[in-house]
């Protein structure tokens, strides 16, 4: 009777108490030992899956000729460049949309019928314009991105509480101080969760953008790296930039929640 | 999956007055006037001269691309190809990451395995290992399936395990009361409840689907809008590159429509109607 | 004497419209005059159009049939001079309980100084001492509520719009802002309109109690209601208990109605 209180309160046996024991990231290493194993007991050919020590040691490499930095910064420029651009567009079309009816009637069916285009078709584009490059990944990044952003804006500021517009007013503040002071905090939660679409998505466009045409930056990188057949090389540069993109989303998440305290 | 995280994958729920208060019929009619505008400005600048034709080609002339497309069945054939890969990722990634996710959400040890793989791998740009993938897999349909496969599963997985968790515990615990097992509550209970968080998240998956198959066409070559797309680039046929943005707009929309549509028919009682912000 | 009314409602009807559904007519036909620091209470069954009124007369709603007059001009939009405390607070969630109170006083213009000591005046007055810094989120429903009530009253408005301010207290919480309100009222001599469900409370308070019909509202009577309120044996008075059951019987005839409507 006893033990059996004991086993129900503590769950269904060894695979609960698992979780809460072992380090919540163990998989991950696990995965890595896997990798390690894979290559150095000859299952794998290390031409098609290099080795994570020499990955490793490649990335130092990299990393101290300085190679990694020239290339990451130029690409970290770019990238945030046309995310900067692209939140800051974005948010006043969305808001302006929202407030303005004629600004919805004349932007809101142009925005309905671009934002489902998958915004990779216009890398061919932005060479045709802008040739081979930052300026061609810097449009490219802001275009792709403005639509994710705006229509976030502008669901969340046409979301607004009617009664916090009127309270507002009722308090003393003009309407464009309405439009700063309660529509754009009001729409910030919605925003803030399109602009985390939007740096994903800018990540993507700058390698994909990279990959295909550049003559510099992490995607290019990859791209030389895996032509010169240097994989140990180039599966370092690729596990840095999604690293990279990995950590961009966690900082971002962590901004957020200060940003959104209050809903707390 | 930590909790910002999961609520910033539901869909926005619909509180609030809305500001928009125009009838739906007035503004189908009016939606044309700034598409018609765009179309008509399109094609002046480029007869003027203000641009030049290599930098936009006037729109009566992409369109006259598209037709050509259509009719020598160029057309056919690369959007076909894009939009069966394309397709394929997001049904593999759909139901793989639907499986998964309710795994996930019902066993620990599933659970505890791949949730660090998948917080860490949702947010990463997942497009970096094209190269890896075309090292392994080759050039044609299995590694660019299995390339959108790869991007397109995590928001569906992380959807789903936010759904399948959000589904109300009384809800699940009155109907094991009630003798339903395993296998029936899984059928009768989660997966209705959950639909609508599953749904958002395959909204998110599809335009990814395509956004990285079109990407991996011009990287890997080959039938398909992005390759035809890249190559006329290569060609300077401006011409070329503006047909396949127009193929590829509109049949982005359709699809896009079409699912969202699904969802409206598929959710009928279910309150909210506003489309999840996806890229 | 109309001519020493400070707020009036001349035969205002009206009508929502709301998108895709049928148009509902919240107020029918509504004559009403507030005298110059007059306290009127405002009591009906729910949903018999008593914040609709109050949305009126605050100017956040367009007057659409019949006229609203305060002091002999039409109301043309929301200002300060009407302060309102809305059913459901209206707070800024994003804002602080002393950000939200000095919302209305930087909009006045105050000096830096004197909005800050107002605006503690105001938070201590409703008890919220010691919640200066915490987010409506973090407060309970009663909370919020004293917070809308200071933010309103710390803007001094010559006309007071209260919608069930005290809807969400417990009783002795709500003993104690009565009897604050009617110290403010005394002492400041404002013209107050407040929508009140509970009976004894109207009576209590307000010198004319008009009773509203159920949807579409109009008035069907003005009760006065003048009692010495320093009385503290007032509450058991003869006077007071017939009053307080007179208006009982009139409004629960139309509860009656409206539930039979609203079950129909
Ligand atoms: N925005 C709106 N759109 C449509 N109908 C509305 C709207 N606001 C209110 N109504 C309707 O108008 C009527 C009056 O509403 P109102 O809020 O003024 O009632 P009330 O007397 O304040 O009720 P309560 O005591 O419950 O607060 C109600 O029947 C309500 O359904
Ligand atoms: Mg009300």
């Amino acid at each position: 009777m006893t033990s059996e209180t004991v086993r129900v309160t503590s769950g269904t046996g060894i695979a609960n108490r698992i979780p809460a024991v072992v380090p919540r990231y163990l998989p991950l290493l696990l995965l890595a030992l896997g990798w390690e194993a894979l290559t150095r007991t000859g299952l794998v050919p290390t031409s098609a899956l290099p080795p994570l020590d020499t990955v490793a040691r490649a990335w130092y490499e990299l990393a101290s000729s300085g190679d990694l930095w020239t290339n990451g910064v130029a690409s970290m420029t770019r990238g945030a460049a046309g995310l900067g651009l692209a939140i800051a567009g974005g948010s006043l079309i969305g808001i302006l949309m929202a407030w303005y009816k004629p600004v919805r009637a004349a932007v809101n069916p142009i925005v309905q019928f671009f934002y489902p285009m998958p915004k990779s078709a216009l890398i061919p584009v932005m060479v045709l314009w802008l040739g081979f490059g930052d300026a061609s990944k810097v449009v490219l990044i802001f275009v792709g991105c403005l639509l994710p952003v705006t229509l976030a804006a502008f669901n969340g500021a046409r979301g607004t509480d009617e009664v916090l517009i009127w309270s507002a007013r009722s308090l003393g503040a003009s309407r464009a101080r309405v439009l700063w002071e309660i529509v754009l905090p009001s729409a910030l939660p919605e925003m803030l969760s399109g602009i985390r679409t939007a740096l994903a998505l800018s990540f993507v466009l700058l390698v994909s953008s990279e990959l295909i045409v550049a003559r510099q930056g992490f995607g290019y990188m990859i791209g030389w790296l895996g032509d010169g057949g240097a994989y140990d090389a180039m599966f370092a540069v690729v596990l840095t930039v999604a690293l990279l993109g990995f950590a961009a989303d966690r900082l971002y998440l962590m901004l957020v929640r200060r940003i959104l305290a209050w809903r707390e | 999956m930590s909790e910002i995280e999961t609520r910033f994958l539901a869909p926005p729920a619909a509180t609030g007055i809305r500001l928009d208060l125009t009838g739906a019929v007035t503004r189908r009619a009016g939606a044309i006037v700034p598409l018609l505008a765009v179309i008509v400005a399109w094609e002046a600048a480029s007869r003027s001269g203000i641009v030049t034709p290599f930098l936009l080609p006037p729109i009566s002339a992409v369109l006259g691309r598209v037709w050509e497309d259509a009719i020598s069945g160029e057309l056919a054939l690369n959007l076909g190809q894009t939009l069966f890969r394309s397709l394929a990722g997001f049904a593999i990634a759909g139901a793989g990451g639907v499986a998964l996710g309710i795994l996930m959400a019902r066993r620990r040890w599933v659970r505890w395995f791949f949730d660090p793989i998948v917080s860490v791998g949702f947010p990463m740009p997942k497009i970096a290992f094209l190269p890896i993938f075309m090292l392994w897999l080759g050039l044609y349909d299995v590694s660019k399936i299995s390339m959108a496969v790869f991007n397109a599963i995590f928001p569906v997985i992380t959807a789903t395990i936010a759904a399948a968790e959000g589904v109300d515990r009384p809800l699940l615990w009155s109907a094991r009361s009630l003798g339903a097992s395993e296998r029936q509550l899984l059928r009768e209970i989660i997966l209705p409840a959950a639909l609508p968080q599953i749904l958002t998240g395959l909204q998110v998956a599809l335009p990814i689907s395509m956004i990285v198959m079109i990407v991996t066409e011009m990287m890997m070559g080959g039938q398909g809008l992005g390759g035809a797309m890249i190559a006329a680039s290569r060609f300077a046929d401006s011409p070329g590159v503006f047909a396949g943005i127009v193929e590829i707009a509109v049949a982005g929309l359709c699809l896009v429509k079409g699912i969202a549509l699904l969802r409206g028919r598929l959710l009928a009682w279910h309150q909210e109607t506003q489309e999840p912000t996806t890229v | 004497m109309p001519d020493a009314a400070h707020i009036v409602i001349d035969r205002v009807s009206h009508e929502y419209r709301p998108a895709r559904r049928r148009p509902v007519l919240a107020l029918d036909d509504v004559s009403l005059a507030v005298g110059e620091r007059e306290f009127l209470a405002l009591l009906g069954p729910s949903g018999c159009g008593k914040s609709t009124l109050l949305y009126l007369v605050g100017g956040f709603l367009p007057v659409e049939q019949g006229a609203i007059r305060v002091e002999g001009r039409a109301v043309d939009g929301p200002g300060p001079d009407r302060g309102i405390v809305f059913q459901h607070f209206a707070l800024f969630p994003w804002k602080t309980v002393m950000q939200n109170v000095l919302y209305g006083l930087e909009k006045k213009g105050l000096p830096r100084e004197e909005r800050l000591r107002v605006a503690r005046e105001f938070i201590e007055l409703v008890g919220l001492a010691g919640f200066e810094d915490s987010y409506p989120a973090q407060l309970s429903g009663g909370m919020k509520q004293r917070a809308a009530i200071a933010r309103t009253l710390a803007i001094d408005p010559s006309i007071l719009l209260m919608d069930e301010p005290f809807g969400a207290l417990d009783a002795q919480t709500r003993s104690l802002m009565q009897a604050e309100l009617l110290r403010i009222w005394q002492r400041s001599r404002k013209t107050v309109i407040f929508v009140t469900h509970d009976v004894q409370e109207a009576v209590f308070l307000a010198e004319r109690i008009a009773v509203m019909s159920a949807r579409p509202g109009h008035i069907k009577e003005i009760v006065e209601a003048r009692f010495d309120r320093a009385n503290p044996e007032l509450l058991r008075s003869r006077q007071f208990v017939e009053m307080v059951d007179h208006v009982w019987n009139l409004v629960r005839g139309e509860a009656i109605l409206a539930e039979r409507s609203g079950a129909a």
